[in-house]
């Protein structure tokens, strides 16, 4: 009899597994984050007079229980997975990108402008342009803080904080002023594309976007784990003085990360612009970077770990909204328990470091006192 | 152009500097004691929050100034433990103490008041003015001064005291050891942690006061992300008066220029780009004070030769 085997693509997935730091016991950990943040939740529900079960269920229900909701949460899925491997490529590169929402911004403006001037081109031409322009404008915007801190050593940190606001100025007034457009009825944004994603799921966000963010993913993913600069990237992160020692150029690397992640974001502004508004818009983007910062952080910059967790996100991110409308409590519960998992999984080494102390403490203590009393 | 450049511009550009100097002079604590608070931004709005809380509840703005500080010795304490206690990685815990605040407030915003977007209440006291007489009788300095809302006068009170604290007390002294020199100062007996705490309490503190500023001096009332990000150029304006509360209390008069003058400017340029210049020239003056350091650094090592 032949023996069963699983599906190809399927084994050499399992076979690549990422074979990096989310240890059993981190997931153990994360499983107990997100418990105690749905009871934190919960508490706040009751703590409000809702009843915090039929809220949950109206939260899974919202996120998963109809087909125009699942297509939803995947294009949230995707959207989270984008920022939140831009995220990732950047911190493993050893350079912090919290700028992703201009350069967001900055890829959706250029490819608005390229997709409204090339009106008459096939539509896979006018996308492919559109897609090139906003990987530019995303990463050029991301360049600047990247050299600022290679050359000058200029924190990152607070340069790339303060350029969000300055892009999405910039962006407002550029789809206010010199780009708006002259169509009737909309008070600001820019011309209309003239091609879009077509949409895969009725009246859903999702739509032909995301097998773009597919492949982006993939390419990212295979970056990071299986290339060399994957490679030395982890090298890096684990031992700057063995990285140097070893030839690895720290300052190229943080560039390569820096400008990855800036294409990523500009990505997902193009995303935003072709595949739901079909123009830029002026609030383009609800701080989507910053809850793929969430992601990314909570799973330690890990490829797989992001993805997997997007997903869990988008459900409480969908979800959340649909709470609000059915079981009537505002949607930033969810935010309250996003922040809690994460509080809770970045002090999560040290929070099992003490308690491991205060037994230790306390052993000794019992182990003293039967001494004394013998 | 005379209708810009006058001395309601200055006027401005102090009560605009406000939050971000109360803001930078929490950052500049933790900063010394050797970590960063990113999270100063979701302090102050928190601060604001609680302030127009207690202001509204209690019928009086000292209730709202208790509030703002019991709720930053709070934060101050909580990030303490999250970043110093169980060592996590300061960034994260600033990072989501923003989120926290941008999701509490607008959720307590919700269901306590049943409001979208702002709310303002007559009920909601405001921080008093003060009008000084004797020196509105001086020409400029009179209008300069006299005037304003009880925390900018706080606020330039505690520039001076920080300075104090920090360079001319024991305990100043030992702060700034516990972020430069920690091994030294446990060495020396002073537990470097117990500086930490102090630090980020105070920092809690001046962070919510400054939102509790922006709520109840700057305005009358409470609007969802209405820190629009001045924490964060706080924290630049630590950076570039290179930790140092007079400078940074010049960075940040720097910064309320620039926002004082575009808010007038706004006449003639459209009001994007001059909602855009402060964070600009934030980062620009960032740049330039490493220029200038590396310039000062290159002439001493010439001159060492």
């Amino acid at each position: 009899m032949r023996k069963w085997r699983l599906p190809a693509a399927l084994r050499t997935l399992i076979a690549i597994k990422p074979k990096q730091k989310l240890t059993a016991q981190y997931l153990l950990s994360l499983l107990i984050a997100v418990t105690l943040a749905f009871l934190v939740g919960a508490g706040i529900m009751l703590l409000c007079g809702y009843d915090p079960l039929i809220c949950y269920a109206a939260l899974f229900k919202g996120a998963l229980g109809k087909p125009r909701a699942i297509g939803n949460t995947l294009a949230k899925t995707a959207t989270l997975c984008l920022t939140g491997l831009a995220m990732s490529v950047a911190a493993k590169s050893g350079i912090f990108n919290v700028g992703g929402e201009g350069q967001l911004y900055f890829g959706g403006i250029a490819a608005a402008v390229v997709g409204a001037r090339m009106a008459g081109a096939p539509d896979w031409i006018i996308i492919g342009c559109a897609l090139l322009a906003a990987l530019l404008a995303g990463g050029a915007y991301a360049w600047v803080p990247g050299i600022l801190k290679v050359k000058l050593k200029v924190d990152e940190v607070v340069t790339t904080i303060l350029l969000n606001s300055a892009a999405i100025y910039f962006c407002a007034y550029l789809a206010n002023g010199p780009l708006k457009t002259t169509e009737r009825g909309i008070s600001s944004g820019t011309d209309s594309v003239a091609a879009s994603f077509s949409p895969l799921i009725k009246l859903s966000n999702l739509n032909g976007s995301v097998f773009v963010a597919i492949i982006a993913t993939l390419l990212i993913w295979y970056l990071m784990t299986r290339s060399t600069t994957g490679f030395e990237m982890k090298i890096t992160g684990t031992n700057r003085r063995f990285a140097d020692y070893g030839g690895i150029r720290a300052d190229r690397l943080m560039m390569v990360g820096m400008v990855l992640s800036g294409m990523l974001c500009g990505l997902v502004g193009m995303i935003e612009v072709f595949g739901i508004h079909k123009r830029f818009i002026t609030n383009l983007s609800n701080e989507y970077y910053f809850d793929g910062m969430l992601v990314a952080m909570i799973m330690r910059y890990q490829p797989m770990g992001v993805i997997l967790m997007s997903f869990f996100f988008a459900v409480l991110n969908i979800g959340g909204s649909a709470m609000e409308l059915s079981a009537g409590i505002s949607s930033e519960v969810i935010l309250i328990v996003q922040s809690v998992i994460i509080f809770f999984m970045a002090a999560q080494g040290g929070i099992r470091q003490s308690l491991h102390a205060y037994t230790v403490k306390r052993r000794v203590r019992r182990a003293h006192a039967r001494e004394v009393r013998t | 152009m005379s209708g810009i450049f006058n001395l309601l511009l200055l006027q401005n550009t102090l009560r605009t500097a406000t939050p971000v100097v109360l803001c930078a002079l929490g950052c500049l604590m933790t900063e010394r004691a050797g970590f960063m608070n990113i999270g100063v931004e979701g302090m102050m709005l928190m601060g604001a929050f609680f302030a127009v809380l207690g202001s509204y509840l209690y019928g009086s703005w000292v209730m709202g100034l208790v509030f703002a500080i019991v709720l930053g010795v709070l934060l101050g304490l909580f990030y303490y433990v999250f970043s110093i206690t169980f060592k996590s990685d300061e960034f994260v815990i600033g990072v989501a103490l923003n989120i926290l605040a941008g999701g509490l407030t607008v959720f307590l915003l919700r269901t306590l008041f049943g409001v979208k977007g702002s709310f303002s209440d007559p009920g909601i006291v405001p921080l008093p003015t003060l009008h000084f007489t004797w020196l509105e009788q001086i020409p400029v300095l009179g209008t300069l001064v006299s005037g304003n809302t009880l925390l900018v006068y706080i606020s330039w009170l505690l520039v001076f005291l920080c300075w104090l604290l920090l360079y001319k007390t024991p305990l100043g002294f030992h702060l700034r050891a516990s972020g430069e020199a920690p091994e030294a100062l446990r060495a020396s007996g002073v537990n470097p942690d117990r500086m930490k705490m102090l630090a980020s309490v105070l920092c809690g503190i001046l962070a919510s006061l400054s939102g509790a500023h922006l709520s109840l001096g700057y305005l009358t009332m409470f609007s969802e992300n209405m820190s629009a990000s001045r924490g964060f150029v706080a924290v630049a304006c630590v950076i570039f008066g290179g930790g140092n509360p007079p400078r940074v209390f010049l960075a940040a008069l720097l910064f309320g220029f620039i926002d004082a003058l575009g808010i007038r400017l706004q006449r003639y340029i459209p009001s994007d780009i001059t909602s855009m210049a402060p964070y600009v020239v934030t980062v620009v003056m960032m740049v330039v004070v490493v220029l200038m350091k590396r310039r000062k650094k290159k002439i001493r090592q010439g001159e060492e030769r």
